[in-house]
């Protein structure tokens, strides 16, 4: 079995992830860890979103979908599908595929709390983004 | 009742420096900073050595937003802000008026422009917020959570002293308590320069570059961009007296005209100029003779200084006050000159010591007291001047403050 290259690691990935938005945010290293939530930990706003979409491009060169990466379209599916039944993470991997149904039932779970998008949520996009565009 | 207005607060970042003792310092020694830019060395300009944003104002996410211009205006929004001592719930109430002008960094922003694609590795989505004049007051409502009324004022060279003169009215006229006002600006990149050197204004005198900026002297041929910021917290007498903040100095007039001839140069005649001076020392109820001190838009190109000597002449003879020309110490800061200039005015006016025109070795006309030497002794009254392209000419009464 070929060995992945080391750059697709989700250590490096995270690391790369980590450096974009110490640039971006003006804040320490320290501050940011996989489980660093986007907006309730680091105040990320929507100039900001925009920003770091066009940072993680530029720095992975595979596509970011907004709607995707940073979940914003997670709400918008959930009002579709209505309450009942009662959302399942299997139901959200269709259109969250890069997300586990672990990480998917934490959110659902967490959805009262805030903006629910964490680091580690990022670097499981790209870290998918970049086996697809690989495949393809 | 229309409100005293004094000015509590004032925050500078100049080419002399930013801590206030060492721009004394400087201003008494005659040290200045001036330098032939690499990439055009046939002109002088005046930088602010050793800039760095984020130590006057900290983090902050939104800096990459800031052209350099807005950044001295951010920085020195800060200081005067730190200076003044209002509390958060104050500044919530505070007004805020920014002269601000274009962005001319266009080299350093566009390296290259592909079949109708901007992009390069760090370009901000949004780098058009530099491109905008009011973002420098954006950044600034952010930093010293600033709400109340505002405004960015854009008229050229005379913007900053108008956005002075803006805040005073509003606080005369009882709309404000308290307000931010002044500016920042940097024209001494190569989209600044190469602008100015085709219209025709800059100074390409050789020899050392501190020698290059000579405002009313006969040698003058044009001026020397400099760059920097400053802002002064006004606000009503009673405000300030309530609260014991320590008083730099009163407004007391502001003159507004637009000479409505020319796109840059000024009218010859000098007719509106005149009349915005008139009328800033109307408001302020003041007569000619009554005033210590000009500090002229002294730019040392041709024309302006020109005008602005018989201006003064025609305004004040037989007795002219002492003039001095700050430009000739800092260049010309385009949009944030007046702020800058009203800023060095007060710094002088507690020091009790008004600086020199430097390079002054052949007046342009005898009649008026051009100072050729350093003046010590209490300033009572001033009158600033600053005349922009576009034919915008204001003028500023400010005064010593008598409990």
């Amino acid at each position: 079995m070929k060995s992945m290259p080391d750059v697709d690691q989700p250590m490096t990935i995270f690391n790369d992830v980590r450096a974009i938005l110490v640039d971006l945010l003006d804040v320490e290293p320290a501050e940011i860890g996989a489980g660093t939530y986007l907006v309730r930990d680091l105040g990320i706003e929507s100039i900001d979103f925009l920003e770091l979409a066009v940072a993680l491009n530029s720095r992975f060169k595979v596509r970011i979908e907004d709607n995707d990466i940073f979940l914003f379209g997670l709400r918008a599916q959930l009002a579709k599908a209505g309450p009942n039944p009662a959302p399942t993470p299997e139901a959200l991997q269709a259109k969250f595929p890069f997300l586990s149904q672990q990480r998917l039932m934490e959110i659902l779970q967490d959805l009262d709390y805030g903006p629910v998008v964490k680091v580690a949520d990022l670097v499981a996009y790209i870290q998918w983004r970049k086996a697809m565009e690989a495949a393809a | 009742m229309a409100q005293r207005v004094v000015i509590t607060a004032v925050g500078i970042v100049s080419s002399l420096g930013w801590d206030i003792a060492r721009i004394i310092q400087n201003l008494e020694a005659g040290k200045v900073c001036f330098a032939r830019p690499p990439f055009e060395p046939t002109v002088a300009v005046a930088p602010v050595a050793d800039f760095d944003a984020r130590f006057h104002i900290g983090r902050f996410k939104h800096l990459r937003y800031l052209n350099r211009g807005a950044r001295f205006a951010a920085a020195s929004a800060c200081r005067a802000v730190a200076q003044s001592g209002l509390t958060p719930a104050k500044l919530a109430g505070a007004g805020l008026f920014v002269g601000a002008g274009p962005h001319l960094d266009i080299g350093t922003e566009f390296p290259e422009i592909h079949q109708g694609n901007l992009d390069y590795e760090g370009l901000a989505a949004l780098w058009m917020l530099r491109f905008l004049p009011n973002s420098a007051a954006a950044a600034i409502a952010q930093l010293c959570g600033l709400r109340g009324e505002n405004a960015t004022i854009a008229t050229a060279c005379s913007a900053s002293l108008q956005a002075i003169g803006e805040a005073f009215r509003r606080i005369k006229d009882g709309y404000l308590d308290v307000a931010l006002a002044g500016g920042g600006d940097s024209r001494l990149n190569p989209g600044g320069i190469l602008a100015y050197k085709k219209a025709g204004v800059l100074s390409a005198l050789p020899g050392p570059p501190e020698q290059a900026g000579r405002p009313f002297d006969e040698l003058r041929q044009g001026f020397v961009p400099g760059e920097g910021g400053a802002f002064l917290v006004l606000e009503s007498l009673t405000h300030a007296q309530e609260r014991r903040a320590s008083i730099w100095g009163e407004v007391c007039g502001l003159g507004l005209s637009l000479d409505g001839l020319t796109m840059t140069a000024p009218d010859s005649k000098g007719i509106q100029a005149e009349k915005a001076v008139r009328s800033a020392l109307q408001e302020a109820g003041l007569s000619s003779e009554e005033v210590d001190v000009i500090s002229a838009h002294g730019t040392g190109t041709y024309l302006n200084d020109a005008v602005e000597a018989d201006l003064i002449h025609r305004v004040f003879a037989p007795r002219t006050p002492a003039v001095t020309a700050f430009k000739s110490w800092i260049g010309h800061s385009a949009s944030a000159c007046g702020a800058l200039e009203t800023a060095l005015l007060l710094i002088n006016m507690q020091a009790q010591l008004l600086p020199e025109i430097r390079n002054l070795n052949r007046p342009c006309r005898s009649a008026v007291n051009f100072l050729n030497q350093k003046l010590a002794g209490s300033i009572q009254t001033a009158v600033i001047q600053n005349f922009g392209f576009g034919g915008q000419n204001c003028a500023l009464v400010i005064r010593r403050h008598q409990a």
